[in-house]
């Protein structure tokens, strides 16, 4: 015979009856279960162009991210290090696993992840900046002085990325779009194509920018940073007068750029020689060059000076002594760029990772004047460069003389800085004379990168590879 | 909103459904309202001693028919005493022995023998999630492991539990650091999508997510992020069940197309109140190393290398050979960085015990295992479970409750020590100087123990707990709830001290940085059912109706600190100079199902089962939300018919098969938005706003066809026991993250891509009884798996960017290789095939060699021995698969090789076979070692057989009441036989440490 305990029951009965009465309650409250709010750290992409503020926001963000990613990086991994090693400005002693050995023995193969690095990451900053040209046209609510701004920066960076994609990759192709339908099939352009599509957006950005900074630390660019750059991609096309003129219109902007005579102030944060510069990621930290290249120690733990490079200079060259410095263990000396020079944290910053600096102008107007004949003029901004380095006037006199002297001054001045070296002695022919001596890796393919493998395999129209790959 | 008229539906459902609940009560309160009657029987002491025919039986339990209260075990020597009234009835019943009914008629001493029952395999009853199944009864395809198979192996997660065990199970481990992840595949990849292949895990009726809870910043010590599988701890197991085919998974609908993991926890059993404690410490090694060359041997090869490359002079930087350092020392990197003991310590206790109505069970356990690297790091895993059954003394409410509290501390080096134990020179200098500071050698060198002071540690705390409800309204008809709770908190860090910078950086505390991962999960799950079951006809009839309701939110905050005033404030976020919050978010998935199930069986020889489900998922834009899925599935128990019933030696036949189809959803939250995010980053006084992806609104479910034939056969009264079953996985419809080419600015865009994956397969499992005599028993158990994995449709693959990964007709873990030729004996460089007769060897043309890396069979043999008070246990795995060796690079750079490399080409004329010395100059040479490394001779069988458990055991035969002690020595990995060469042959990403071969010997006392 069954004995049941009345109670278990009576208990039990109004508790289940909560739990599904409560079921019922609570689906009744919600009317569609499966629909969600966004996820608070996200906005869409129309609320961002809504606001100047959170369009700011989104342009700001690419500075960052070039500052810490990518071609034009402080760190090991921009073409300052890479490019440096790449030619004959850096040596390598790094461990066997670091990533500029390759560059450093120009043994890059198709599947480098540096390289694939570049690419990518300057195409998905390339991305960020179609966003934004996207974003705030469709916008209804920006003022038109807003929106002319922002599209003008977002211009002028797309031109820049482009710039260095085509001196490092050879033909590649100019994305001005989001849509991936469009962007994953696109082929390669002809390099002469790809400049006049740089040199378009750098016009259209000048036009756009106001003649002030918006900031007096100049970190972001006003419309002399993209006139700038057309003078350099006016001189790498060989149009030597529009060269001239563009860098004429950037150096009689005398009420914003002040030569700097003193060396040791170029590179600070204050230099009013800067046409654009990058704010160091927090307040009080300094650059990623000086991280990269300063050492205290021998033997260097990354990188150092090619002796090549630092045998050059004559030795009453103030850059030698002020932008090179020497560290010894008692037998060997090696010697480090010294440009930047504050390696660890200061109370406030003082020295930005400048990309745009006045020196530059003088030597393009003065190569571009040598190009048209005009030796005196080119003799005239050459020696500016060299009376700051106490050197005297050149004893150039022909103009081949005058060209290779301006050549050479660039090497003085430009080195450890974003690549000029190898995009200089390719402009000249004269990177695999200068190269093949020095670099027992060296090939005359090597004047290009390869493409990533990864994007040949993925879009089947960027092929074939460079040669030599 | 079309999900609104699904939503409708559901309140149409919902409504009659409570309404006839509530209904239901007026009237069974009438007919449960019995009266009381009162035995009157006087009591006798009975007593008397239960044995096997042999030896005496400890632990039987003997009840009195009708009474609840009157559960008693029969103690260590088979001995029990009770009180019961004359005309009482006994009831005796042990796992593995056919359960007795004795009638007491008046007799005061009973001695009974229980029969061992060979068959009672097929009775026990098989977890299906929303119902379980009699074995031989169930249509669909379920693998099972108990307790008893968990318990002897001396591990810490559950998936290794699983490892060489289940037929159509293959698991790889991917690190041996415990907290490490675990790569399993049920029936193989379904999904193209890398990430999108988990099963499901469900542990005791709440779904448990695996996708992972560790932040690349920080969880950088193990080749995946973490996972929070770590926090089931097999301790609380009492079975794992894996539900494979159509008719067991489409219940689970979308989220069952890779399969379903369900995990029972341990629950009390009636009967006197049981302690049981478990200690046991061991050992772990790393299983293998590499055969790498001493210093003689290395530096030989690096001047060699210089001189192949014209090198006179020996460059500053060539620390090992021009002298900066020793050349005749010699440190075996491998035995200095890997070659410690971990030592590992298990403590266990738990109780147990209850009435007929009532039983609990209460366990705690805490589990320490310390590392094989130099250093001291700590894996701490402790927990506590708790269990409560109720049922109504008349049966028909039945309450069960349990909780699984987990905390894991684990305490590692940020970096895993295999690569810089590999690739050291030999001759590298000493870990520390005279002083026992971290030796630097003037900077020529990064000391590998600096990684010691970038320390990974994380905390992990899981909390999940489940109630199930039911009640027995009228008899067959059972309304029953189940409310899950999941909470889980981890907490990660990784310092980044300036110490580990050599020193000649000049890096001060300014760059010290410590990363921090804070993420949660809860979730909540409700789901009411109802079901139904009646004698219909010549057969039964049952149906099960039910919902879903689960709510799961994720939060993440990831935040780095740098800028220390002092390294030992590293900890100390607020000490941070620059602080920064790289991610701070929650992200909510919501997840809405009704599913049911009907089943017949027709006099236990005609089985049909149709299960179906339909979902809606938050992870989905709308007009995409729900979809349906369904399977039938049906089973013949031909031995159940006349023609073979009294057959006397074939005892178990049944075919059956299934069909239906299952979906996949894992393609994270929000991913159909076109959003912008924050980067984190500030740059000129505001913080960057970046995108997020590039967007396609209109994904949709991956659907999963699987179809299943098997047959399940038993003779000799299933002493010989053999299933065979054939199946064959479709998934269509793939969600895939395309690759995209970097020129759109992402690598990847979700998508639907119209592709089908094929996965077929043969799976055989074979049990023999082949010894039981009154002292020794034999078992065998053999489980073997053939599988193969297909790319069957993929409309435009050669435009697409898969053009390059993917070949029709072949599987989808295929590597496509450059084919090595040999080596050119004149310039010693390695030849490849030119396919395409261009005169270069170059991608994509000439890299068309398919090899295949899925295992071609794997499978586990098991045997079970036990002579009287001893107890032996080993399982063999094995694995017969291809994989990639380890790449060192090019052999001559400052870098160790293996010494099958001083086999290298020497001069014109040598055959090698492997290539001329380079330190790097060598353009032909480097560019020949690149192709070579991704050609098929980098691959080579990496097939093994593993000694994966074995377990022996000794019951000292003690003479104390109802107390049991058992002595243990158990081992993981303890032999593995294999032709790899570059380390252990189990891993799924080179560089990380292997499976560790694990020895613990432990005591087990209960009383």
């Amino acid at each position: 015979m069954k004995t049941i305990s009345i109670q278990t029951i009576l208990t039990s009965r109004p508790m289940l009856l909560t739990f599904f009465l409560s079921l019922a309650m609570s689906i009744n409250s919600c009317d569609s279960f499966v629909e969600v709010d966004l996820p608070k750290a996200q906005l869409t992409s129309t609320t961002v162009f809504q606001d100047v503020a959170t369009a700011n926001a989104a342009l700001s963000d690419i500075y960052s991210n070039i500052r810490d990613k990518g071609l034009l990086t402080g760190t090991a991994y921009g073409v300052s290090n890479q490019l440096g090693s790449y030619t004959d400005e850096i040596t390598c002693c790094g461990a066997p696993a670091d990533p500029t050995l390759d560059f450093h023995n120009n043994v890059l193969l198709p599947s480098n992840t540096a390289v694939a690095s570049f690419w990518n990451t300057t195409y998905n900053q390339i991305y960020a900046t179609n966003a934004i040209i996207e974003g705030i046209r469709a916008s209804t609510t920006l003022t038109a002085n807003d929106k002319k701004h922002l599209e003008g920066e977002a211009l002028f960076i797309r031109a820049l990325l482009h710039f260095y994609l085509v001196n490092l990759f050879g033909d590649i192709p100019y994305i001005t779009t989001t849509d991936y339908r469009n962007n994953s099939v696109v082929s390669r352009m002809p390099s002469d194509e790809v400049y006049q599509l740089i040199i378009a957006d750098l016009g259209a950005s000048v036009n756009r920018l106001p003649e002030g900074y918006s900031n007096t630390d100049r970190i972001r660019p006003n419309k002399y940073a993209p006139k700038a750059v057309l003078a350099r991609a006016y001189l790498y096309q060989g149009k030597w007068a529009d060269a001239a003129n563009a860098a004429s219109a950037v150096l009689n902007k005398t009420d914003l750029y002040v030569w700097e005579a003193d060396l040791d102030k170029v590179f600070l944060k204050e230099s009013k020689e800067t046409i654009w510069q990058f704010m160091s990621a927090t307040s009080g930290k300094n650059t990623d060059e000086a991280a990269t290249f300063i050492f205290f120690s021998g033997p260097p733990p990354l990188v150092a000076l090619n002796e090549n490079l630092v045998n050059s200079f004559t030795s009453n060259d103030l850059r030698k002594t002020h932008w090179i410095a020497a560290v010894t263990d008692g037998t060997t000396t090696w010697h480090h760029a010294y440009k930047y020079k504050e390696f660890n944290f200061t109370p406030s910053s003082q020295e930005y990772s400048i990309i745009l600096r006045l020196t530059e102008q003088y030597l393009i107007r003065a190569e571009a004047r040598a190009q048209q004949g005009d030796l005196i003029g080119a003799k005239e901004d050459l020696n500016k460069i060299r009376n700051r380095a106490a050197l005297n006037d050149t004893n150039a006199v022909s103009q081949q003389e005058i060209l290779d002297a301006i050549n050479q001054e660039r090497r003085w001045e430009f080195f450890t800085e974003y690549g000029h070296r190898f995009f200089d002695l390719k402009r000249y022919g004269k990177i695999n004379n200068t190269l093949s001596g020095i670099k027992p890796g060296w090939n005359s393919t090597d004047i290009l990168f390869p493409l990533p493998q990864s994007e040949l395999s993925a879009n089947p129209n960027l092929r074939p590879q460079n040669p030599g790959y | 909103m079309k999900n609104f008229s699904i939503y409708r539906s559901w309140k149409g459902f919902i409504s009659p459904f409570i309404l006839g609940l509530y209904l239901s009560f007026t009237p069974a309160l009438a007919s449960t309202s019995i009266k009381y009657k009162q035995n009157i029987q006087p009591l006798s002491k009975i007593s008397g001693i239960v044995t096997d025919g042999q030896n005496p039986l400890p632990g039987v339990s003997i009840s009195i028919k009708g009474k609840a209260k009157s559960v008693i075990t029969s103690d260590f020597n088979g001995q029990y005493t009770l009180e019961a009234a004359p005309n009482d009835t006994l009831v005796a019943s042990f796992i593995g022995f056919k359960t007795l009914i004795i009638p007491i008629n008046g007799r005061k001493i009973i001695n009974i023998k229980l029969q061992e029952d060979i068959t009672s395999l097929q009775e026990v009853r098989v977890n299906a999630g929303y119902y379980s199944v009699k074995e031989s009864e169930r249509t669909g395809s379920i693998s099972k492991i108990s307790s008893a198979a968990i318990e002897i192996q001396p591990v810490t997660n559950m998936l290794a539990t699983m490892q060489g065990r289940m037929a159509g199970v293959s698991i790889t481990q991917t690190t041996g650091i415990p907290g490490g992840g675990f790569e399993i595949k049920i029936r193989g990849q379904n999904s193209i999508r890398p990430g999108g292949n988990a099963p499901l895990y469900v542990i005791d009726g709440v779904p448990y997510s695996s996708d992972p809870i560790g932040y690349n910043q920080t969880s950088t010590t193990f080749p995946t992020v973490t996972s929070p599988l770590n926090s089931i701890n097999p301790d609380n197991i009492e079975s794992i069940e894996v539900l494979k085919d159509a008719d067991a998974t489409s219940i689970y609908g979308s989220r069952g197309a890779n399969g379903v993991v369900l995990v029972t926890t341990k629950k009390g059993k009636a009967g006197k109140t049981k302690f049981t404690i478990t200690a046991s410490t061991g050992s772990g090694q790393v299983t293998s190393f590499m055969k790498l060359m001493n210093t003689q041997q290395y530096l030989a090869m690096r001047a060699k290398a210089l001189s192949n490359d014209g090198i006179t002079e020996y460059q500053a930087w060539d620390y090992d050979i021009n002298g900066t350092w020793d050349q005749n020392r010699y440190t075996n990197w491998q035995q200095e960085l890997l070659g410690g003991t971990a030592a590992i310590s298990k403590l266990q206790g738990t109780i147990s015990g209850g009435s007929e109505t009532t039983q609990f069970l209460f366990s705690g356990n805490y589990h320490t295992e310390s590392t094989v690297f130099p250093g001291d790091f700590l894996y701490k895993l402790g927990g506590a479970q708790f269990s409560l059954n109720h049922r109504s003394e008349d049966a028909k409410f039945k309450m069960t409750f349990s909780a699984n509290y987990t905390a894991q501390d684990n305490d590692q080096p940020a970096f895993d020590f295999t690569y810089d134990a590999r690739a050291l020179p030999p001759n590298a200098p000493a870990l520390y100087d005279a002083n026992g500071n971290l030796n630097w050698e003037n900077g020529t060198w990064d000391n590998p123990l600096r990684n010691l002071s970038a320390k990974f540690e994380s905390k992990t705390n899981d909390l999940l707990a489940n109630t199930v409800l039911s009640y027995e309204i009228v008899s067959g008809f059972v309304l029953k709830s189940s409310f899950g709770f999941t909470d889980l908190r981890h907490t990660e860090s990784r310092i980044s001290p300036s110490t580990i910078y050599n020193p000649s950086y000049g890096i001060g505390s300014a760059y010290s940085g410590i990363y921090l991962n804070n993420t949660n999960r809860s979730s909540w799950i409700v789901e009411p059912q109802m079901s139904w079951e009646k004698e219909l006809g010549k057969g039964k009839f049952s149906m099960l109706l039910g919902g879903t309701f689960q709510n799961q939110s994720t939060s993440h905050l990831f935040q780095s600190g740098t800028g220390f005033s002092s390294n030992s404030l590293i900890y100390d976020l607020a000490s941070a100079t620059n602080v920064r919050v790289k991610l701070s978010d929650e992200t909510v998935y919501k997840y809405q199902a009704f599913f049911a199930r009907i089943n017949y069986n027709w006099q236990e020889r005609y089985i049909v089962n149709l299960t179906g489900r339909r979902d809606g998922s938050s992870r989905f834009g709308p007009g995409n939300q729900f979809a349906n899925f369904g399977a039938v599935g049906a089973a013949w128990l031909f031995s159940n018919e006349t023609f073979l019933k009294n057959s006397s030696w074939f005892s178990f036949g049944k075919l059956r098969a299934s069909y239906g189809t299952t979906g996949n959803d894992q393609i994270g939250d929000y991913q159909f938005l076109n959003t912008y995010s924050s980067s984190g980053i500030p740059y000129d006084g505001v913080i960057g706003l970046q995108p997020t992806r590039l967007y396609n609104p209109d994904f949709g479910w991956e659907t999963n066809k699987k179809l299943e034939v098997a047959l399940e056969t038993g003779f000799l009264h299933d002493r010989v026991f053999l299933t065979a079953a054939w199946y064959r996985n479709r998934s269509s419809n793939q969600l895939v993250g395309i690759p995209l080419p970097g020129t759109t600015g992402f690598s990847a865009l979700q998508s639907n891509l119209d592709a089908t994956v094929e996965n077929t397969g043969l799976e055989f499992t074979l049990r023999t009884l082949n010894c039981s005599t009154k002292n020794f028993n034999w078992t065998t158990s053999l489980n073997l798996t053939l599988a193969q994995n297909k790319l069957l449709r993929f409309p435009g693959l050669e435009s697409s960017s898969y053009k390059e990964q993917y070949r029709i007709n072949q599987p989808l873990n295929i590597q496509l290789l450059y084919k090595y030729k040999g080596l050119d004996p004149q310039t010693g460089v390695y030849q490849f095939a030119d396919v395409n007769n261009d005169g270069k060897i170059a991608f994509p043309d000439d890299r068309q060699t398919v090899v295949d890396l899925n295992p071609e069979y794997f499978g586990g043999l098991q045997n079970q021995l036990s002579y009287k008070h001893w107890k032996l246990d080993f399982l063999f795995q094995f694995v017969k698969q291809k994989n990639r060796n380890y790449p060192m690079g090019f052999a001559g750079q400052m870098s160790n090789q293996p010494t099958k490399m001083l086999n290298s080409w020497q001069q014109p004329g040598d055959n090698g076979p492997y290539q001329i010395y380079t330190i790097g100059y060598n353009d032909a040479a480097v560019t020949a070692d690149y192709l070579y490394s991704e050609s098929d001779a980098a691959i080579s069988d990496a097939s093994f057989i593993r000694l994966k458990n074995i377990a022996l055991s000794y019951d000292l035969p003690l003479s104390i009441k109802n107390t049991q002690c058992k002595i243990m020595l158990q081992s993981q990995n303890l032999l593995t036989f294999t032709k790899y060469e570059d380390g252990d042959p189990e891993f799924t990403n080179y560089g990380y440490l292997p499976p560790l071969k694990i020895i613990t010997a432990g005591i087990q006392l209960t009383f």
